[in-house]
């Protein structure tokens, strides 16, 4: 039996404390905008020195690794694709990570990533980038992975055919390391910077991952390299065109109706290539396919 | 001799079990390892890792609490209840009293690490983990923590024999924190060349548990073989550094004056 006192306190505290908790959730909405406007670049990182965060993980170093891990996604995700955004952190939760957890593959390989992108996608720090690399690998002397992401930094990211080729063949000579690697090594010295080579690449690191955002990365990576490649041929057959007519063709039709090509060329989303004033073949407006700037290549490599 | 020492050691177990503070530690850590999934959701490509090195740390912490402060009261709760004059006015040494708790909550600690564990394994297969030959490696580290939990039970047993719990605890904690780092105190001492604090640097490494050596956490979140010899060597410290705590808490516990 409940006595009158007590059903007053059950319902008090049936319909109290759901208004006190929607109250407190619209506060803290307001306090959140407030915050905004004096917070701004509110990023600072308590420890960072990497020994200092291991001896205060009192031997859980693993699990203090994937937190940093985590911290660091995060932390890239919140900045990526923001134009003027820094990248200031990034570099000290990469290392405290891989102090953490030497053996974390992952945060050698994506943290490369983080750091070597142009702005907006990174911090465009490739010079870390290999730092990075080259401290997992001493890490890890038996994953092949690294040598072909460090093979990647060189030859992408720095143009260093050299070193990348190098790299690649380093990484070839791991047990278990894929046969692609040696002919890696072999194309990178012999043919430099072609997008042949670049497609290649990315296809490898489409298929020797299961993370959605990166595969997501080299699709687009693939389509771009591929829209790239069509645009240097179709520059090319309207020089060819301007020679024969006197003028650059006004679309891809004007080729065909020339003979210069078989069908109309279009783009991996299916959209015929257009042509400017200048003779220069540039995608629909209508096409999802992206020629990011890190895509472009010195004028040397591509040709 | 187990004529005596097995009904404490059950007693030991049943009064832990109905302790509820026990249930609640094990359901935090179930509800710590749940958490590890969303961890995995919000992270690139760490996905299982973070389930077994947050499993394996929850197991490990929570136990180590339970260790230290059930440990710490095993003798106390029964002197301040004054159960421990009927206990002993039957047919039993104090050493056979000491061991028998031990032992219970051994028994106690054991069987929540097994309930831990099968939430880890239920974490594991919920985000489509596979068993491997290499996840061995992830009962090694578990045994491994097994093997702590003795070492602390056994100092908090030792402590609690000749002083307060609030002591106790801190006595036992502050040795795990120190036989935590005893790699690195041992570095040290090689670091600064001073032949005083070698020697003492060295004396601590040596006196001191060293519970680095049986952190597996980061090897079994890799899939990295844990060497047999390693498992046999952490086994026979672990059992004679805990007989050396016996033996001490039993030689204390034998002259205390209980009037």
């Amino acid at each position: 039996m409940i006595s009158p006192s007590q059903e007053r306190a059950l319902w008090t505290a049936v319909v109290g404390v759901p208004l006190l908790f929607a109250a407190i959730a619209a506060l803290q909405i307001k306090i959140d905008a407030g915050a905004q406007a004096y917070h701004g670049e509110d990023e600072q990182l308590l420890l960072r020195s990497a020994s200092a965060v291991r001896r205060m993980s009192f031997g859980y170093d693993a699990l203090a690794a994937d937190f940093y891990w985590t911290r660091t996604v995060q932390y890239y995700g919140s900045h990526a694709g923001i134009p003027g955004a820094k990248f200031d952190q990034l570099w000290p939760l990469l290392d405290i990570t891989t102090t953490l957890d030497p053996k974390l593959i992952v945060a050698y390989r994506f943290g490369a990533v983080f750091l070597s992108e142009p702005p907006p996608a990174g911090a465009e720090r490739t010079d870390l980038a290999v730092q990075l690399v080259k401290r997992g690998m001493a890490e890890n002397p038996e994953n092949w992975y690294l040598p072909s992401d460090l093979g990647f930094l060189y030859y992408w990211r720095l143009k260093d055919y050299r070193a990348a080729s190098e790299a690649y063949l380093a990484g070839s000579k791991i047990p278990g390391a894929p046969s692609w690697m040696r002919i890696m090594a072999a194309l990178v010295a012999q043919r430099g910077g072609s997008l042949e080579t670049s497609r290649m690449i990315w296809t490898e690191i489409y298929n020797s991952t299961q993370d959605k955002t990166v595969r997501q990365r080299a699709i687009t990576t693939v389509r771009g390299l591929r829209a790239l490649e069509d645009e240097q041929q179709l520059d090319a057959l309207a020089q060819e065109y301007r020679t024969r007519m006197g003028h650059f063709p006004a679309s891809s039709n004007d080729l065909h109706d020339a003979g210069l090509v078989r069908g109309i060329p279009v783009d991996p989303d299916g959209f015929p290539y257009i042509f400017g004033t200048d003779g220069k073949s540039q995608l629909d407006p209508r096409s999802s396919v992206t020629i990011s700037p890190g895509l472009q290549l010195p004028s040397d490599a591509a040709q | 001799m187990s004529a005596t020492i097995g009904p404490v050691a059950v007693n030991t177990f049943r009064e832990a079990v109905r302790d509820r503070v026990l249930y609640n530690l094990v359901l935090f850590a179930l509800l710590m390892i749940g958490a590890a999934i969303l961890v995995g959701q919000v992270s690139i490509g760490i996905e299982q890792l973070v389930i077994v090195n947050l499993g394996l740390t929850a197991i490990s912490l929570f136990g180590l609490v339970m260790s230290i402060f059930i440990g710490v009261g095993l003798v106390y709760k029964e002197i301040e209840r004054r159960t421990l004059y009927s206990l002993l006015a039957k047919p039993i040494h104090r050493w056979q009293f000491l061991v028998g708790k031990y032992a219970g909550l051994l028994l106690t600690l054991g069987v929540n690490t097994a309930f831990m564990t099968l939430g880890l394994a239920a974490a594991f297969f919920f985000v489509g983990g596979r068993v491997a030959r290499a996840d061995v490696s992830i009962l090694v580290a578990i045994y491994f923590i097994l093997l702590e939990f003795a070492l602390v039970t056994a100092l908090a047993l030792f402590f609690s024999c000749f002083s307060s719990p609030m002591l106790s605890t801190l006595f036992t904690l502050g040795i795990y924190i120190t036989g935590v780092f005893a790699n690195d105190i041992h570095e040290v001492g090689e670091f600064t060349q001073n032949a005083a604090v070698l020697w003492l640097t060295r004396a601590i490494y040596f006196v001191i548990p060293n519970f680095h050596n049986l952190n597996a956490i980061a090897a079994a979140g890799h899939k990295e073989a844990i060497p047999l010899s390693l498992i046999w060597q952490n086994t026979l410290y672990a059992v004679l550094y805990a007989t050396l705590l016996l033996i001490a808490a039993a030689a204390v516990f034998s002259r205390r004056n209980l009037k």
